[in-house]
């Protein structure tokens, strides 16, 4: 769906190489996170997408096109949902649709802008202009008009930035449904947690360079070599009784509550010892590294 | 090797188009009436004050010297304003990109910006003239060729704006250009009296100032009557047309303010 090869992008405005030579596949349906920190090169390869900036080499395929030999084909395939609300100030949101359609040369597209609308829960503000729009209001109205032309690829530069925890979940559950409906997405934003609940592939941005890309779980596992685990008894516990396990940083939390941190080879013989000591454990939870310390453990330098 | 496509999405051009001419048309009052209200006073004042004068051409009447001027002024300013205000409104509002993501061919951009400020160029100059009909009566000589001289007015303007807006940042530059420029060339250009009794050198700025021979064949048309040589005017307006239209395109294409290299 999205083919990227040797990419590099050097800036003429400071010299600066945003892209050092990145290769990237995206495969047809897949919900990518594109993480990073700010000036990684995550927006510059979204703007190469987009058209916005030329690249200084290599080779970037969207769906069969190239953007090269038929930069136009490529236009229809993707949709972009830019990190910066701009908004025409002149027009209202069924103009500005209307307009966005008419643009992908779509005519009569009003059914499905009523559709968008709805799942936005923008319907009713069809006729408000945009200006009138609050801040979370027009960030749902960019990913409606992102999708007017209803494409393949739907590219999102940071969109929760600055929406409150309600409206979030909401676009969560947007975009769930819309990557089930068969719609290939790539995200980027620096909510590790969003990235974790939505998305089923990881690449991570560095300094211009892609340092992880992997299915999401397989990421996880490959750092997930110590665990936690939160065991709960039914009896308070004493730190001075759990010395044989002081090789495992135990922490008693609200008195019946154990935490350990344990290599994954270890833990029978964690619970081994446990039982051993006739601890009888009411509950147990397993917890794997978090996104959010993976992503750390590779950025730093 | 990349196609060179030039009309690919004709909706999409329309609808660019139609963006172009809505923008104005939602503010009627700063694009279409301030405009027009100027120009009849300087009818009212030029008009009253110097038609007893000889400062037109010989022999016409000066209100029917100074109609066609009028007109053609303010399609200048009108096609040029166009779309200059809307590329750096786009740029100001962090809209521009998304110029790029559209599948419309860079020809058909550049014709939907054109065209929009030659609509709003046209219709200036056509309601300046609409508006004096009171005063000088409606005759024109040559009605069809007055429309096409505003027109091609409008459109060299509209491109030099559509240059303009992609080379500068903000409103001020723009202003800047309008004000130190094109006013005073369309002052020097023959629009409110005959060049040539203009004293000295300053009679020689007809040869470098590219609104005089526009305003002169929009005069022609108008009035039938002309100053110099009204081939060669004609020869310079197409001239100016292509040169105007090419300059755009060329920037444009480049990515000039809309592309990050």
């Amino acid at each position: 769906m999205l083919e990227i090869s040797n990419l590099s992008k050097t800036y003429q405005r400071g010299n600066k190489e945003a892209l050092k030579n990145i290769s990237l596949k995206i495969e047809e349906g897949e919900f990518t996170a594109l993480l990073g920190q700010n000036g990684a090169g995550k927006s510059t390869l979204i703007n190469i997408l987009a058209g916005n900036v030329k690249k200084t080499q290599g080779i970037v395929k969207i769906g069969q096109y190239s953007i090269d030999k038929n930069e136009l084909e490529t236009k229809k395939i993707i949709g972009i949902v830019p990190q910066d609300t701009g908004y025409d100030f002149v027009f209202t949101v069924d103009e500005a649709l209307k307009n966005q359609s008419g643009y992908f040369g779509i005519k009569n597209n009003d059914d499905y802008i009523d559709e968008l609308l709805e799942a936005l829960y923008l319907k009713d503000k069809r006729n408000a202009r945009l200006r009138d729009l609050s801040g979370g209001m027009r960030r749902r109205f960019l990913i409606a008009k992102a999708l007017v032309h209803q494409p393949k690829i739907l590219i999102l530069d940071e969109p929760t930035a600055g929406v409150d925890i309600e409206m979030r979940h909401t676009l969560y559950e947007f975009l769930i449904k819309l990557h089930q409906s068969g719609t290939t997405i790539i995200l980027t934003t620096h909510y590790l947690e969003e990235a974790e609940i939505l998305c089923n592939r990881i690449v991570i941005i560095d300094d211009g360079k892609i340092v992880a890309d992997e299915p999401k779980e397989q990421l996880m596992d490959s750092f997930s070599d110590e665990v936690r685990i939160e065991l709960h008894f039914d009896h308070e516990l004493n730190l001075a009784d759990l010395e044989f396990l002081k090789g495992y940083d135990p922490q008693i939390e609200e008195k019946t509550s154990l935490k350990l941190k344990v290599q994954k080879k270890d833990l029978s013989k964690v619970f081994r010892m446990i039982t051993d000591k006739k601890l009888e454990f009411t509950n147990i939870f397993v917890e794997k590294p978090k996104l959010e310390e993976i992503y750390l453990k590779l950025i730093s330098h | 090797m990349k196609k060179r496509i030039i009309f690919y999405n004709r909706t999409g051009f329309t609808t660019l188009l139609n963006r172009e001419i809505h923008r104005f048309m939602k503010v009627p009052v700063q694009t279409v009436l301030a405009p027009l209200i100027s120009n009849m006073l300087y009818l009212a004042i030029f008009g009253g004050m110097l038609q007893t004068r000889q400062v037109g051409i010989d022999g016409v009447n000066y209100l029917h010297f100074l109609v066609p001027g009028l007109a053609s002024m303010g399609a200048i300013f009108a096609a040029f304003q166009n779309p200059a205000f809307s590329i750096i409104s786009q740029k100001f509002q962090n809209t521009i990109q998304d110029l790029n993501s559209y599948p419309i061919s860079n020809a058909e951009k550049i014709l939907a910006f054109v065209f929009g400020g030659v609509f709003r160029g046209v219709l200036v100059g056509l309601l300046t003239y609409a508006a004096t009909i009171f005063f000088v009566g409606y005759e024109i000589e040559y009605p069809v060729f007055f429309v096409l001289s505003l027109t091609a007015t409008s459109f060299v303007f509209a491109s030099l704006g559509l240059i303009c807006g992609l080379i500068f940042d903000n409103f001020e530059k723009m202003n800047f250009v309008l004000a130190i420029v094109i006013t005073p060339l369309a002052y020097l250009g023959g629009v409110f009296f005959e060049i040539s009794k203009l004293p000295g050198l300053l009679a020689a700025i007809k040869y470098i100032n590219p609104i005089y021979p526009l305003v002169n064949v929009a005069r022609f048309a108008f009035i039938g009557v002309y100053e110099g040589n009204i081939q060669v005017q004609i020869i310079i307006t197409v001239v100016l047309i292509l040169g105007s239209f090419l300059s755009a395109s060329y920037i444009f294409k480049k990515g000039i303010g809309i592309k990050t290299v």
